[in-house]
């Protein structure tokens, strides 16, 4: 068993998002600009999204603490960058970034709840309200596309800017599995109650649509499992993650199946309470 | 299934596998508990009982000092040495036939510990483990490798005088010297059962180790490879127990050494005269860096029988940030307290057994044993 600092932890969760951020250039940069659509400049626009969302927190952390810290705000920076919509504005994403995470920050003290979550939906509130927008890029809103198993499985889906691959998110997995540290079971628990429910609903109405949700299998795997805002307790572990499974379910019926996810995680976490007494903590 | 682990070894952490001898210290400190009055120069024989405690020299009292002892301090006799090793009372029964001489032996020369673990009214089975739950520590494995013949020697006339039928002796079983030189001369001890344990950290506590062996943890008395050569030495030798042998390791240190030193040495003393400190910026550990006992300053050590181990090591540089909430303390705990939850209510556990494995686990460097076993009373 390896021991291992916040520090470490956090940079190797950083470290197996970089091939799903690749991924995303290629998926939403490189083949658009590919066909035309874009400029040069253009195809790093997931990577240009975890850069201003790096910056905004570690001005942040410049201005609050006079200090930059490696701390999993880190990781929640970039995986909000990577769950955004290939369509996100981005003045929109500035503005509401910053002031979410500084909400955030805020409301922690008195709130628990997944951090990701809150930042992704207020920015995909504000966006929404400003603007009409889909999660589809350019190309998968201009063609039909009749996706096979192999594309879902390798993220050639409609999703998040730079969380769409099935492949890399599980591959993430597999590693994480062998860390001490990650909770391993939320995935698992979280994608099981879900494909269950898929299947039923599959038998009774022939649907096929959510057997595969690659976001569901990101955001399971990578936002639904932070430890800050996911229990500790084996049992309360398998609660939070059937629950999730269920809502996320439930929601994708109706809404689009990336805001769903999300909206179930930060849901789920919000009602479960898992509080921590921050005045102990100060106290050690 | 235990739920055990195999701690991470310092790669820099060596231990020479040989014992070193400290015979002549030029002053010993005896730690005053009872309320007896000295006087300044007076004569000190060697062997003399100060309390539960002896003068391994032989000299005059030259002052007192405030030490460290058992987490307290409190006043020592300081004692010089005339190296003349003069002694009062020379000559003591050697050889012990009976449980009545054994626990009148036991009692009087003060291995009360062992006194206290051998429950001569409960017993029913006789563990002798040979295992250093320290990771940087070999006191068990050296005994046993020295001294193994008397050490069978001693389980089988324990057995004996105990009318057991079977006595297990535990060794790990990376330790393959010893298990190759105990199986060489085990066919001559018919009642001692040889065990092997894995390799993992706590393995040798009595709570995991009546698991592992299948025991009734009530009916079984512990012993230690060093209980079991002072009982040797005490009772079968007429010896008394004036040395001890202590591990001094650590990263902060050029070579980590095996010592078999006079009882009541000034650790400061100790560590001049063996070891050299590579590193100025260091915190020192008494009897082990996870379940043991965090000193200031060596100046505060003397070696008495309760030391196994001093740790010297470099300070971490990792400061204890707050809690991520990951779980690894209550996923490791091998008595299953939630120690986040005692950590952040700061709340002890009457079930905590001090390991140190959620602080050694801990992520964001949470001093959580130290919340978790403090004393009832502190809580």
């Amino acid at each position: 068993m390896k021991v291992k600092s916040v520090k470490k932890l956090v940079l190797e969760n950083i470290f197996l998002l970089v091939p799903l951020i690749i991924y995303g250039i290629y998926k939403n940069g490189y083949l658009i600009y590919e066909k035309g659509y874009i400029s040069l400049v253009n195809i790093f626009k997931p990577l240009f999204l975890v850069i201003i969302a790096l910056i905004i927190k570690l001005i942040i952390d410049l201005v609050k603490y006079k200090k930059i810290n490696i701390d999993y705000n880190l990781v929640y920076a970039i995986l909000i960058a990577m769950i955004m919509p290939y369509n996100v504005n981005w003045l929109v994403f500035i503005i509401g970034f910053t002031i979410s995470y500084l909400l955030s920050l805020f409301l922690e003290k008195y709130f628990k709840f997944n951090k990701v979550c809150f930042i992704y939906l207020i920015i995909i509130l504000i966006n929404g309200l400003l603007n009409e927008f889909s999660f589809a890029n350019i190309l998968e809103a201009k063609y039909n596309y009749s996706f096979s198993f192999w594309d879902l499985l390798i993220g050639r889906n409609i999703g998040g800017i730079s969380s769409s691959s099935i492949f890399f998110s599980l591959l993430a997995y597999i590693i994480l599995c062998y860390n001490f540290y990650y909770k391993k079971d939320i995935p698992l628990f979280i994608n099981i109650s879900y494909l269950l429910l898929a299947i039923i609903y599959f038998i009774f109405t022939h649907n096929n649509n959510f057997l595969l949700n690659s976001e569901l299998i990101f955001g399971s795997i990578f936002v639904a499992s932070l430890p800050e805002f996911s229990p500790v307790k084996r049992n309360k572990i398998i609660f939070y993650s059937i629950v999730i499974g269920i809502i996320s379910f439930g929601l994708t019926i109706f809404i689009s199946s990336p805001i769903s996810i999300y909206l179930a995680i930060f849901i789920v976490s919000l009602f479960l309470n898992i509080r921590l007494d921050k005045k102990q903590q100060n106290k050690s | 299934m235990l739920k055990l682990i195999k701690l991470e070894e310092n790669p820099n952490v060596l231990i020479v596998n040989r014992i070193n001898n400290y015979e002549d210290p030029k002053e010993i400190y005896i730690p005053i508990i009872n309320k007896q009055t000295f006087k300044l120069n007076d004569y000190v024989f060697k062997n003399t009982y100060f309390g539960n405690f002896i003068s391994s020299i032989s000299g005059t009292i030259s002052g007192s000092k405030k030490i460290l002892f058992k987490n307290n301090y409190i006043s020592a006799l300081k004692i010089t040495n005339d190296f003349k090793e003069n002694i009062k009372v020379k000559t003591r029964k050697k050889e012990i036939n009976n449980i009545e001489e054994l626990k009148i032996t036991l009692k009087k020369y003060f291995l009360n510990d062992i006194y206290a673990k051998l429950d001569i009214n409960k017993i029913k089975n006789l563990v002798i483990t040979s295992v250093d739950e320290e990771i940087y520590s070999l006191n068990e494995f050296i005994i046993l490798t020295n001294y193994y013949n008397e050490i069978l020697e001693t389980i089988e006339r324990l057995l004996n005088i105990l009318g057991l039928k079977k006595g297990v002796l535990a060794i790990k079983n990376t330790n393959v010297s010893s298990i190759k030189n105990v199986k060489s001369i085990l066919g001559t001890y018919p009642k001692i059962e040889l065990n092997l344990l894995p390799d993992k950290y706590l393995i040798s506590n009595k709570i995991f180790l009546s698991k592992f062996l299948n025991l009734d943890i009530e009916n079984t008395v512990y012993l230690s490879s060093q209980d079991i050569y002072n009982i040797y030495l005490s009772c079968f030798k007429g010896k008394n127990i004036d040395e001890k042998i202590i591990t001094i390791s650590g990263d902060a240190i050029e070579k980590s050494l095996i010592i078999n030193t006079k009882l009541g040495v000034w650790g400061k003393e100790l560590v001049k005269k063996f070891i050299k400190i590579i590193d100025n910026d260091y915190e020192i550990f008494i009897n082990g860096y996870l379940n043991g006992v965090k000193v200031q300053k060596l100046e505060d050590i003397i070696i008495t029988p309760d030391i196994d181990t001093i740790i010297i090591n470099k300070k971490s540089k990792e400061l204890a940030t707050t809690c991520i909430n990951c779980g690894a303390c209550l996923k490791i705990c091998p008595v299953d307290i939630n120690v986040q939850k005692c950590f952040l209510k700061q709340l002890s556990h009457k079930k905590c057994i001090g390991c140190g494995l959620c602080n050694y686990v801990c992520p964001a460097k949470l001093p959580l044993k130290e919340t978790v076993k403090r004393e009832e009373n502190e809580s």
